[in-house]
């Protein structure tokens, strides 16, 4: 076989070399897999999931269920690839699944021996005793399809966003009818193809459309689109979409790597998907070997491989006479057709399926009408196949044969027009469903639509691209319209046949006894048989979606694409239920495995989430800085050269502040300018007290309420100018205060004149705190700033200029410590952090940070949590001046001053050493079960000398209760007493210096 | 609905937008404005805002159940009121 250079519609002269199960094989350029084995005699593919039994090519599609291979070797695999979807490539390593230790011994199909013993949901049932999990280990590497890859090296997607009036989804007959039209009347239109060659059934059907050859008119028609800028996607599917817009996936060569991510808004979308062919439930039809009757004919016609020498055709419809027609023409014996519809169903318009037969009759092959194959024999593959009469008595024939090809008939493609809307109707003659009431913007057309003959299909597809380029809005006037009438009345000079009226006779399972049942497969992939439909039904699980859960019906990579139909079929049969009434299971997107690589597009590795640096960033990293992400802000946690760990550095950075002076990256502080004639009245309106009291050069301490009264944030508000204030929010919480502030505005303060503006990365901030601070800035600043620095009180705040840049210098202190902020424009950031450090400050970072504030009782997210209210917070000074702003309503209500309300404590332990951490629970000894509060900061205080904390404590308890600090998950039990919060000079004497 | 027309900037897709609540058929009090649980399946009326884009407040009307988008007006200036 391998000498024979084949031709077919889709492969060219050549030689490709690739493996499969450690073999050497080798295809032509345009081969998939399962066509260059096919043609070099390999007949097995794979082994089913459950039973394991050896399994061949069914479908010629994405659809098949069966042929799944891995790709790659270990660990970079690449598992469950339809081999027809596969391109061959020079050094493909191919694999089949499911088998061990090889392919044609494997040990796990002596399981095949228990039979009805895997039955649907055996799991529920059996490996009980004494414990499943006996049973586990070797489920589990029996379990599943391919081996999960152990690393990925697929190279990042690209994703490509488009636009059009018209996507067309499907490139054969009627897809290419509806581009056609739709650009012809002036819509922009974008058709994808999942295949790597458009025509669709056009491309062995034989045909003949407006007088031509269907694969010239195939040629014409894509050079008419090309002409007129349609767009044409090859090799990319539609995988889903929802709200108007559409994904399409393009994986040429079937393999995850060049792939391609479109989301598509068109205005309108047609869908022209076809139909996909349906197998038979017969007794051992799942044998290598059987195959769909299309499946067949696409591996002769585009790579000229011939899957049998020896065919017999089984179906319920008249193409399979073309088929077998062509079939012969191909070079291989049809040796037998049988037919499940008796002579008077099928000459109806008789003519043209009765002449074929009789032409085929002619020449050798049996034809038999009323019948059905019953079984397919052969222990490893088909070598025969049974035959029974339907009704009355007859003989069983044995045929002989290498091949079963078969076709119970087509389901349209109609699972994205049942997304959005849209409904599912039973269609009796084509035994199957198709999708009506679309919305506008959405058409179905051809086979998917429920047409099978050619004229309908072309005809459809048309009305359908016109109707979309209307939709669209793209009626191009008369000029256009007349153009296309001239060129229909030049169209329907030529004839259009393709293979005609099918004539379908539902038929879905061919009779046999009981016990033969779970041997009928209708879900090849999943291992589900007529007998565990059976079953599922005598469990009690009626509807259709609880038996495919049951019996894992259609969920595999096919996901239903051949079992659905017919595996509702069959419920409906052992129901003695309509099928109409039993409808089939919802499908949902994607419609195609798609690759979770594709999914993810761009946003992986450092694009998955954004990181936000200060201006100080490189400083940190060249420095020895521990950045960690706090929100998106990347911040120093603490630097190494003061120790190896967060803690110790974190205790040293603190105290070294204490003792001398420090400086501290504080640029990812929020920022807000507020501006105009009302602005001093919109602060008032949205903190806690007035705004409009400020000194135009000085700040203050201010607090933010929710709508219900909760503290939202603090910071400094300072004033600028009479109608200019810059306002400081907690670091990552800029956006949101915002909002916030930009919502009061645009509603209940009546939009007048505020602007509001983000400036949080305008100004870079460096906070200069420790006794050393200010002496260490006069001499960095130089005597432009020696004025202000011996002048500014607590709260001043100063504008000038640095290096030729803006600089405000700000008097105050988040660590108690004497201390200033210095808000400077992005570029000088730098260069005054160095001069700072060159006048003898050091760095700290975020964990000496907290280890002053907590010192001092300032309050950060862990207290300001969105659950306590000023009250709680021991914030009564600020409130009793009653200003009425946002939140100030609901603030007052009797439920905020039950005793069980929290109230902001400090706390110590008892024994003047022992370790907490926050989180801990806090507990009184006559109720020991029920938390009273819990520590929200704890931190070891290097100026104290033992651990430090705060915590909300209820209301009820006073500062002489007895409490315990519990956490049990980390450490234990600690007593603690009550303290005030300021641990650390209560007096803010050094702040004041 | 994957999409909301800003009268700001024009059509956007609907990642550019924040949700920020569902505002009551009628006017009532500070409490049930702001703990009121309001299911408007018809005809919703709501405060999005265009985060990603020019940060304006939108008032929407929707139906929530089909994703018809109704209306959209940008709140603030001189003609706002707030209320639906």
């Amino acid at each position: 076989m391998s000498g024979n250079v084949r031709s077919g519609t889709r492969i060219g002269p050549g030689s490709i070399r690739f493996s499969y199960d450690g073999r050497e094989y080798s295809g032509q350029p345009g081969d998939t897999a399962a066509s260059a084995l096919l043609a070099q005699g390999v007949r097995f593919f794979g082994r089913s999931v459950k039973y394991r039994r050896l399994r061949g090519v069914l479908a010629a599609g994405p659809e098949e269920p069966n042929a799944l291979l891995t790709v790659g070797e270990h660990p970079a695999v690449i598992p469950n690839m339809p081999a027809p979807q596969l391109a061959v490539r020079e050094g493909l390593k191919l694999r089949s699944q499911n088998r061990w230790p090889t392919l044609e011994r494997d040990v796990a199909s002596l399981l095949q021996a228990g039979g009805g013993f895997f039955g649907a949901g055996f799991y529920y049932k059996t490996f009980m005793w004494p414990s499943w999990r006996a049973y586990e280990p070797i489920i589990r590497r029996l379990a599943g399809l391919g081996e999960a890859p152990g690393a990925c090296d697929l190279p990042p997607i690209a994703v490509e966003h488009l636009s059009c009036d018209v996507l067309v989804a499907g490139a054969g007959a009627a897809g290419l009818a509806a581009a056609r039209a739709s650009a012809r009347a002036g819509a922009r239109v974008v058709l994808c193809e999942r295949e790597p060659a458009c025509g669709g059934e056009l491309e062995f059907e034989g045909a003949r459309i407006e007088g031509r050859d269907a694969p010239r008119w195939v040629a014409a028609t894509l050079a008419e689109l090309a002409a007129r800028g349609v767009r044409l996607l090859t090799e990319t599917a539609l995988v889903g979409g929802s709200g108007g817009q559409l994904v399409l996936h393009s994986e040429p060569g079937g393999l995850p790597g060049a792939s391609v991510l479109y989301r598509v808004r068109p205005r309108c979308f047609v869908i022209a998907m076809g139909a996909v062919e349906r197998p038979i439930a017969l007794v051992d039809n799942d044998r290598p070997g059987v195959m769909l009757l299309g499946a067949a004919e696409r591996f002769l016609a585009r790579y000229g491989v011939s899957v049998g020498r020896d065919l017999v055709l089984f179906a319920n419809h008249d193409r399979v006479y073309a088929a077998a027609t062509r079939l012969a023409a191909g070079g291989m014996r049809v040796r037998a057709i049988v037919d499940t519809r008796t002579d008077a169903q099928s000459d109806i318009n008789g003519a043209g399926a009765a002449s074929l037969r009789a032409e085929l009759a002619r020449r050798g092959t049996l034809c038999l009408a009323g019948h059905a194959v019953i079984a397919a024999e052969g222990r490893r593959e088909v070598r025969a196949v049974r035959v029974a009469p339907l009704a009355g008595a007859g003989p069983v024939r044995k045929i002989a044969c290498d091949a079963l090809l078969y076709s119970g008939g087509w389901s349209p493609s109609v699972s994205a027009g049942l997304q959005e809307g849209g409904a599912r109707e039973y269609s009796s003659g084509l035994g199957a469903f198709l999708a009506q009431a679309q919305p506008q913007w959405r058409i179905l057309c051809g086979a998917a639509n429920g047409h099978l003959e050619l004229g309908d299909v072309l005809a459809d597809g048309r009305a359908a691209g016109e109707r979309a380029a209307r939709h669209a809005g793209q009626s191009a006037g008369t000029a256009v319209e007349a153009q296309g009438r001239d060129e229909a009345r030049g169209e329907a000079r030529g004839e259009t046949h393709g293979d005609g009226a099918p004539r379908l006779v539902a038929f879905w399972r061919s009779p046999a006894p009981r016990k033969a049942e779970k041997r009928q497969f209708v879900d090849l992939q999943n291992d589900v048989t007529v007998a565990d439909l059976r079953a599922a039904l005598a469990e009690g699980f009626v509807d259709i979606e609880h038996v495919k859960r049951y019996t894992t019906l259609g969920i595999g990579t096919e996901q239903g694409a051949t079992s659905s139909v017919l595996g509702a079929a069959i419920l409906a049969d052992l129901k003695g239920e309509a099928l109409d009434q039993v409808g089939t299971f919802r499908s949902r997107a994607p419609y195609r495995p798609v690759a979770l690589n594709s999914l993810a597009g761009l946003r992986i590795g450092p694009a998955y989430r954004i990181a936000r640096r200060t201006p100080l960033d490189g400083w940190h990293t060249a420095n020895g800085a521990v950045l960690e992400s706090s929100g998106l802000w990347m911040r120093p946690r603490f630097y190494r050269s003061n120790g190896d760990d967060a803690f110790a550095a974190g205790v040293a950075e603190a105290g070294r502040v204490r003792a001398s002076g420090g400086i501290a990256d504080g640029s990812t502080l929020g920022k807000i300018e507020i501006a105009g004639p009302d602005a001093a009245g919109f602060l008032d309106s949205m903190y806690l007290t007035k705004a409009g009291t400020i000194k135009v050069g000085r700040g203050k301490y201010m607090v933010n309420l929710r709508e219900d009264g909760m503290v939202l944030d603090d910071g400094l508000v300072l004033r600028l100018a009479p109608d200019r204030f810059v306002a400081t929010v907690s670091s990552g919480h800029a956006l949101h205060m915002l909002s916030h502030f930009e919502h009061y505005r645009d509603t209940e303060w009546g939009g007048r004149a505020v602007t509001l503006t983000d400036v949080t990365e305008a100004w870079g901030v460096i906070a200069v705190a420790g006794p050393r601070s200010r002496s260490a800035l006069a001499s960095v600043l130089g005597p432009d700033w020696r004025g202000s620095l011996e002048s500014l009180g607590h709260m001043d705040f100063a504008d000038g200029k640095f290096a030729g840049r803006d600089l405000r210098l700000l008097r105050a202190s988040f660590s108690g410590e004497l201390a200033y902020e210095l808000h400077c424009r992005p570029g000088i950031a730098v260069p005054l952090w160095q001069a700072l450090i060159a006048a003898g400050l050091a760095p700290y970072g975020l964990e000496a940070l907290d280890i002053l504030r907590v010192e001092k009782g300032y309050l950060v997210s862990s207290e300001i949590n969105g659950e306590t209210t000023p009250y709680d917070l021991n914030m009564d000074g600020l409130l009793k001046l009653g200003n009425p702003c946002l939140g100030r309503e609901l603030l007052d209500r009797p439920a905020f001053h039950e005793p069980s309300r929290p109230r902001l404590v400090g706390v110590r332990a008892r024994d003047g050493r022992a370790k907490f951490l926050a989180g801990a629970q806090l507990t009184t000894e006559d109720e020991s079960r029920h938390a009273a509060g819990y520590v929200t900061s704890a931190v070891y205080s290097p100026a104290l000398g033992e651990w430090v904390g705060l915590a909300l404590l209820a209301r009820r308890l006073d500062e002489h209760a007895q409490i315990t600090a519990r956490d049990p998950l980390r450490g234990g039990d600690t007593p603690l007493r009550i303290v005030s919060p300021v641990h650390f000079d209560p007096a803010g004497e050094r702040m004041k210096s | 609905m994957t999409r909301l027309i800003c009268p700001f900037c024009g059509p956007r897709e609907l990642r550019e937008f924040e949700f920020h609540k569902t505002l009551p058929a009628a006017p009532g009090s500070a409490f049930s404005r702001t703990y009121e649980r309001v299911d408007r399946h018809e005809h919703s009326v709501e405060h999005w805002q265009h985060v990603e884009g020019c940060r304006g407040w939108l008032l929407v009307h929707r139906n929530p159940t089909t994703g018809e988008v109704l209306e959209t007006r940008l709140l603030g200036g001189a003609a706002a009121g707030g209320a639906p």
